[in-house]
């Protein structure tokens, strides 16, 4: 068994690893929902099709889910949650093997079931893995090409193209949207056999408890947040902004001496 | 490896006068190398998502079902239950019956729930189906991993000495992966000509084999039917025009069988 001491110890430390990777996963998050949307948005024009959406994989249970969504029938499928064994999309995610199919709608149930949970059944889709370095994290999948009944091998080569693209963006901020898994398993290799698998949920949640909403450190998570957004003001708004504060900054002093 | 440093896995038979050959072997015609086969005699594995047993286009040639299962790193083969997770497998082996109506098929199923896609269990299924003697091995799956590069080359050696024909399609995004890279293996990628027996032989790496794989009618899960595009539907065209050869002609080893089908290919002169 682990001593109390020792347990307090650990959890000060995951809860400081938590608050640095929530820190930049507030940081990053939004930075990679807008490139996702930018890859989706340049792929539906691209192809002239009704939809282009990108699902990531997620555990605890395994499944896809459907992040950002382009096109004029890309809405509905931003939330749809996917499992990784069946279907074309896990298919494409568990093989990293790209496909296309047309005639969709004619018979396979199983993703006509998830299709018209969109509002939307298609008449074709190609779908595509994004890859990295340890295999599969998501699908890219494109719905319906105008004025085309079906995806040529070209379309999945350039779609392939996309695909990476999107990787790259992903793979930017993995370690951090992975951090409670990451947590576990360290956890677990180091505990080895004195903890059990119960224990080691037990801290691992305990360390991450409220991490995203902590109401004690709202002042400092909100300059965060500032600070963030800051990051994408160009330098003279950013030069402005110093100027403001350092007038706001004097106010402050002087009315201090005063009192 | 980057993917980008190969050539897209279509190009080359997208462009078919740049597989024009002046030199071929002579004497070998179609009608010699398959001509009355039917396939009776071969075993075909299908190294994928488990073939639907009772699927109308298998027409009950199936004779038997594994599953591969991981326990911790140990791997398992144990019979499996006859349904297909996906449809692909099924497609797959509906390809191959419909050219090669009398093959026997054997279902060898890597992908599932807590596989999901495994290389340790890609490699597992592929052993086994090795040592089993299945005279052709039809692959649509392919690892990237490095790690795996040395088993599956191990593996792959073991199959060319046994004279099993592996048949392994080509990724379909242009990255590398294995066993399709290996040079003993029939790596395959797609054209878009709708004529089943269209093959083409290309002497440049990666791919070395194309045959139709765009827009081809198959059958697909729950006893039904779609239309699909991939490299993975170009490979049991092989795998069938393979198992005819072999039904035609027992004993020939995979050598001799790639040079039949470069000799009886499609490539202009």
């Amino acid at each position: 068994m682990v001593a109390d001491d020792d347990l307090t110890a650990a959890l000060t430390a995951l809860r400081a690893v938590g608050r640095r990777s929530s820190v930049a996963r507030t940081l990053q998050g939004d930075v990679e929902a807008r490139l996702l949307q930018s890859i989706v948005d340049a792929t539906v024009s691209l192809f002239d099709a009704e939809a282009c959406s990108i699902a990531l994989h997620e555990t605890d249970p395994d499944r896809l889910e459907f992040r950002v969504a382009a096109g004029a029938q890309g809405a509905g499928a931003v939330g749809l949650v996917v499992k990784t064994n069946e279907g074309i999309a896990g298919y494409v995610f568990s093989t990293g093997q790209g496909l296309s199919m047309t005639d969709v709608a004619s018979d396979p149930r199983f993703d006509l079931e998830a299709a018209e949970r969109t509002g939307y059944v298609p008449r074709s889709i190609a779908t595509v893995p994004l890859l990295d370095d340890e295999g599969s994290i998501g699908v890219l999948q494109l719905l319906d090409k105008r004025g085309s009944p079906s995806f040529s091998l070209r379309d999945m080569e350039l779609l392939a193209i996309f695909a990476r693209q999107a990787t790259t963006a992903i793979t930017a901020a993995r370690v951090q949207r992975d951090t409670v898994r990451l947590l576990r398993e360290v956890l677990r290799q180091i505990a080895d056999e004195s903890m059990t698998d119960e224990q080691v949920e037990d801290v691992v949640s305990k360390a991450t408890e409220g991490l995203d909403d902590d109401p004690d450190a709202g002042p400092f998570w909100r300059l965060v947040d500032h600070v963030a957004l800051m990051r994408g003001l160009g330098e003279r708004d950013i030069n402005l902004i110093g100027e403001i504060l350092e007038v706001v900054a004097r106010h402050a002093q002087r009315a201090r001496r005063r009192a | 490896m980057s993917g980008l440093d190969l050539p897209a896995w279509s190009e080359p038979f997208s462009n078919i006068a740049g597989l024009a050959r002046r030199m071929r072997l002579r004497g070998i015609s179609r009608d010699w190398a398959w001509g009355g086969s039917t396939g009776k005699g071969i075993r075909v594995g299908i190294i994928d998502s488990g073939l639907e047993v009772n699927h109308p286009r298998l027409a009950g040639r199936v004779v038997e079902s594994v599953a591969v299962e991981l326990d911790d790193e140990d791997a398992h083969v144990v019979p499996d239950d006859g349904k297909d997770l996906y449809g692909h497998a099924t497609a797959c082996g509906g390809i191959i019956v419909g050219m090669a109506p009398d093959v026997e098929l054997v279902s060898v199923r890597v992908l599932g729930a807590d596989l999901r896609g495994k290389g340790a269990a890609f490699a597992a299924g592929l052993e086994w189906a090795i040592d089993q003697g299945i005279d052709v091995l039809n692959l649509s799956l392919s690892s990237k991993s490095e790690t795996l590069f040395p088993v599956l080359h191990d593996l792959v050696d073991r199959a060319y000495f046994k004279r099993i024909v592996l048949v392994s399609a080509a990724n379909n995004v242009p990255a590398a992966s294995y066993p399709s890279l290996f040079s003993s293996v029939l790596s395959v990628a797609a054209h878009g000509e709708p004529d089943p027996l269209r093959l083409y032989y290309n002497t440049a790496p990666p791919v070395e084999f194309g045959a139709w794989g765009v827009d081809v009618p198959m059958a697909w899960k729950d006893g039904g039917s779609t239309v699909a595009t991939g490299n993975s539907f170009a490979a049991p065209h092989v795998a069938a025009m393979v198992a005819l050869i072999l039904s035609k002609h027992p004993g020939l080893t995979p050598f001799e069988v790639k040079a039949v089908l470069a000799a009886v290919a499609d490539n202009p002169r």
